[in-house]
């Protein structure tokens, strides 16, 4: 009825698909659509599909948002795609098809104030098509439906800054080496933090000019160079990329261990290659004395 | 009183201690392949640590592989003259060092030392005396043996790679490569298993000259196998009796390069020579062509992965059915048609579609490097006979070192001018079949000039004694189904020599 007291669904029981990052595209949709979920962020990944798609191998993806159609007047559903090469997106606003009694309904799509003309309209959901080839491109795209109610959903499309997810192991006195790559994207500006505590520190290269060392390598990779590494050297960096449209972080570990931790197992092995050779040389004599007799 | 059992020493025990022998060769065979494969995991961090570019890390595979097959001439010398348990105990120490001192290293140069030419060296001599020391201890089982200790190179790949994996994961690539080199030593455990047989014995050999050469005489036509010391013996007795060593008859006793006069050693050469062009390639782009076609990176690490475990069981199996006895007599056919299997497969590669054909090719692949593998030595020690081999193996693996490093990169460069992988594949097969057919036609006219060797030898014999005794034997040779034919050659060249010198004098 919708009069009084509304009850929007939860967001989450909509979830239609169940996300995995980094595994075979053929785990899970085969259709090259990642039915969004509120939370966490979506990582694009390349689909078998997309490569026949065009011959300059740039993936196809599609991102759709399902858009409550009650009592939620004026919320935005926010959604931060993470893009890690140049693609051809398409995102959708669809609309559940309960709701789709819902009369008159107009809708738009911008990008930040700018109307985009070129809507596809399919029965309950309204898409647009984009290329992301470089950074031009990038920003956040919303797609407004007015009705009784104004409904909207923002894309935020970000590139995917490279780090690594394992930690880097180094050693006391060692140098470490920590990289950051924006992959298709050029960002204008590298930013390194160390994290201290809770909090993100930028680091100054100019000032403790014997200790780090921050080299742009290329346009899209940047270097810190960690020199004579201590214990307290141990934790989590950042590097942040920042474009026209946004800033994007990449997250890189470092543990820092000292001389004794490998020397361990080194000793053990060495002992275990004398005992052995000792046993087979001994073994040699016995049955040698064996032989004489 | 003389060692009587010298003129009659039993030949290759094929048993017996000589399994321990076969696992040692097993360890040590499998470091030296499969060690230069597993570094593969530290490179894009080291290219980082260094800010080098992709190819100069390379270069540290490529000398060490160069390396160890380069050095082979030099850890023949050194088997010649020391024999294989203190070369390899060495190299097993030198691989360590050359390990640890790389876990150490402040630049790509240091590596290059540290890595590519000392531990590169160290894993020859380990390489080396493994196979040469299987050719002591086996004669009736050897193919069987060589079968068991190649396997080793599949299997230490497949417990490398993760280990390397988790070394670098929990330690860096610094602290990877210090356990590493206390892993690698124990090649020396793998040399202290090497127990000297019969070459042992230069203390009594000038005592024992006189009766060595008469018992010879006697024992030629009764003993069907090969002695590793009673013609190391006359090689000296001959060289001292003309008084004055001949200089090429010194370097001879260290390397002897009167091979290159070997009619099955040439053949071989220039057959494996020439198939080395086209073996490793694929292996090497196998990973990168299914991602080229689409195929994710895990798929394509797991191709890999199939492609060992084929092999793993494909080598023992292989010198199984080398061993029995339809095979042995024509094992060189057997090894060109494994050949030239392996090039029909590369040449079938590009046909197959999608992963599903990937792992049908990775399949018969494994099987047919497995099988190649599992007699490339067999077949070197079957044409020219145990004592030889020493110096036969080195030669053969330094001409080998060329076209092996020639191989990826001439496939890399078809890659990236045609942009299309089939080339690669195209050329791997055609040069592979092109070698099997090679050595199948002139094995088989070595075969044949070999049995009319045999004849003429039977016809020239004028003494009814020898003739009788001869044919004795030629009849004991022929009941063990002719399995030692043309390695006896140079046994029976050498007694030949020498019963004529007893005569003369």
């Amino acid at each position: 009825t919708g009069l009084g007291f509304c009850i929007s669904e939860p967001m989450t029981a909509r979830q239609t698909a169940t996300w995995q990052t980094q595994r075979s595209p053929s785990d899970h949709l085969t259709l090259g659509h990642h039915v969004s979920t509120p939370g966490p962020d979506l990582t694009t990944q390349e689909f078998k599909e997309a490569t026949k798609e065009n011959a300059s191998n740039v993936a196809f993806l599609e991102y759709e948002v399902l858009l409550p159609g009650e009592c939620v007047s004026g919320i935005s559903v926010a959604k931060d795609i993470t893009l890690d090469k140049a693609a051809r997106i398409e995102l959708s606003c669809r609309l559940d098809k309960k709701f789709s009694h819902l009369k008159s309904l107009q809708v738009t799509w911008k990008r930040g104030n700018e109307t985009i003309r070129h809507i596809n309209k399919t029965e309950n959901s309204w898409s647009i098509q984009l290329r992301i080839l470089d950074n031009s491109n990038l920003g956040s795209y919303s797609c407004t439906l007015k009705g009784e109610k104004e409904i909207s959903a923002v894309f935020h499309l970000q590139p995917k800054i490279e780090g690594k997810e394992k930690p880097i192991v180094s050693y006391e006195g060692d140098t470490a080496v920590m990289i950051c790559n924006s992959l298709d994207y050029t960002p204008i500006a590298w930013t390194w933090y160390v994290t201290n505590g809770s909090e993100q520190i930028a680091i100054n290269d100019s000032l403790l000019a014997d200790k780090y060392v921050i080299d742009r390598i290329s346009a899209n990779v940047t270097h810190l160079k960690i020199l004579k590494l201590t214990k307290e050297d141990d934790g989590v960096y950042w590097c942040e990329a920042a474009f026209e449209l946004g800033k994007s972080k990449g997250k890189l570990k470092l543990k820092v261990l000292s001389l004794m931790v490998p020397l361990k197992p080194f000793l053990a092995i060495v002992s275990e290659v004398v005992i052995l050779v000792t046993i087979v040389f001994l073994y040699e004599m016995y049955s040698k004395k064996k032989e004489k007799r | 009183p003389p060692p009587a059992n010298l003129g009659r020493a039993p030949g290759p025990p094929d048993g017996g201690w000589g399994w321990a022998v076969v696992f040692g060769a097993f360890v040590s065979i499998g470091f030296a392949y499969a060690f230069p494969k597993g570094l593969a995991i530290f490179f894009k961090e080291i290219q980082d640590f260094f800010g080098t570019s992709y190819s100069e890390i390379a270069w540290v595979s490529s000398i060490m592989l160069a390396t160890t097959y380069g050095a082979g001439p030099i850890s023949s010398i050194l088997v010649n003259r020391y024999g294989s348990r203190p070369v390899v105990i060495f190299g097993g120490l030198l691989c360590g060092i050359g390990m640890v001192s790389a876990a150490f290293c402040t630049s790509i140069l240091q590596l290059y030392i540290c890595v590519g030419f000392i531990t590169g060296f160290g894993l020859a001599l380990n390489l080396q005396p493994s196979v040469i020391i299987i050719g002591k201890y086996f004669l009736k089982r050897r193919p069987i043996a060589n079968g068991l200790a190649m396997a080793g190179s599949p299997v230490m790949l497949c417990t490398l790679a993760p280990l390397n994996q988790f070394l670098f994961d929990n330690f860096g690539w610094r602290g990877s490569f210090l356990i590493l080199g206390a892993i690698l030593l124990n090649c020396c455990v793998a040399g202290a298993l090497f127990r000297p047989i019969g070459a042992a014995t230069a203390s009594v050999k000038t005592q024992a000259t006189q009766e060595e050469k008469d018992a010879l005489k006697a024992e030629v036509t009764k003993d069907a196998m090969e002695m590793s010391s009673p013609t190391k013996v006359t090689v000296e007795a001959k060289t001292e009796e003309e008084g004055g060593k001949d200089c090429c008859e010194k370097i001879n006793q260290y390397l002897d390069f009167s091979l290159f006069k070997h009619r099955g050693f040439l053949i071989y050469l220039i057959g494996n020579v020439l198939m080395f062009l086209g073996f490793f390639a694929p292996i090497v782009f196998l990973a990168p062509y299914a991602k080229h076609i689409g195929i994710d990176e895990y798929s394509a690490a797991f191709l890999l992965s199939i492609l060992a475990i084929v092999d793993m069981v494909a080598r023992p199996t292989t010198g199984i059915i080398a061993n029995s006895k339809w095979v042995r007599p024509r094992i060189q056919y057997f090894f060109s048609f494994s050949i030239a299997f392996n090039g029909a497969c590369h040449l079938l590669c590009p046909l197959a579609s999608g992963y599903t054909g990937l792992v049908v090719y990775s399949v018969f692949f494994g099987l047919a490097f497995g099988m190649v593998c599992a007699m490339l030595f067999e077949t070197l020690m079957d044409l020219v006979g145990a004592t030889r081999f020493t110096s036969a193996v080195g030669l053969v693996t330094i001409a080998e070192c060329c076209t092996i490093l020639l191989g990826p990169p001439i496939g890399g460069t078809l890659i990236d001018t045609f942009g299309d992988y089939k080339y690669m594949f195209i050329k791997c097969g055609a040069v592979m079949v092109l070698a099997g057919t090679f050595l199948f036609i002139m094995n088989y006219y070595n075969y044949r000039m070999l049995a009319k060797e045999e004849k003429e030898r039977k016809a020239k014999e004028e003494d009814p004694k020898s003739v009788r005794t001869e044919n004795e034997g030629r009849n004991n040779w022929n009941k063990e189904a002719a399995q030692d034919g043309p390695e006896l050659e140079p046994l029976r060249e050498e007694q030949e020599g020498l019963k004529k010198e007893v005569n003369g004098t």
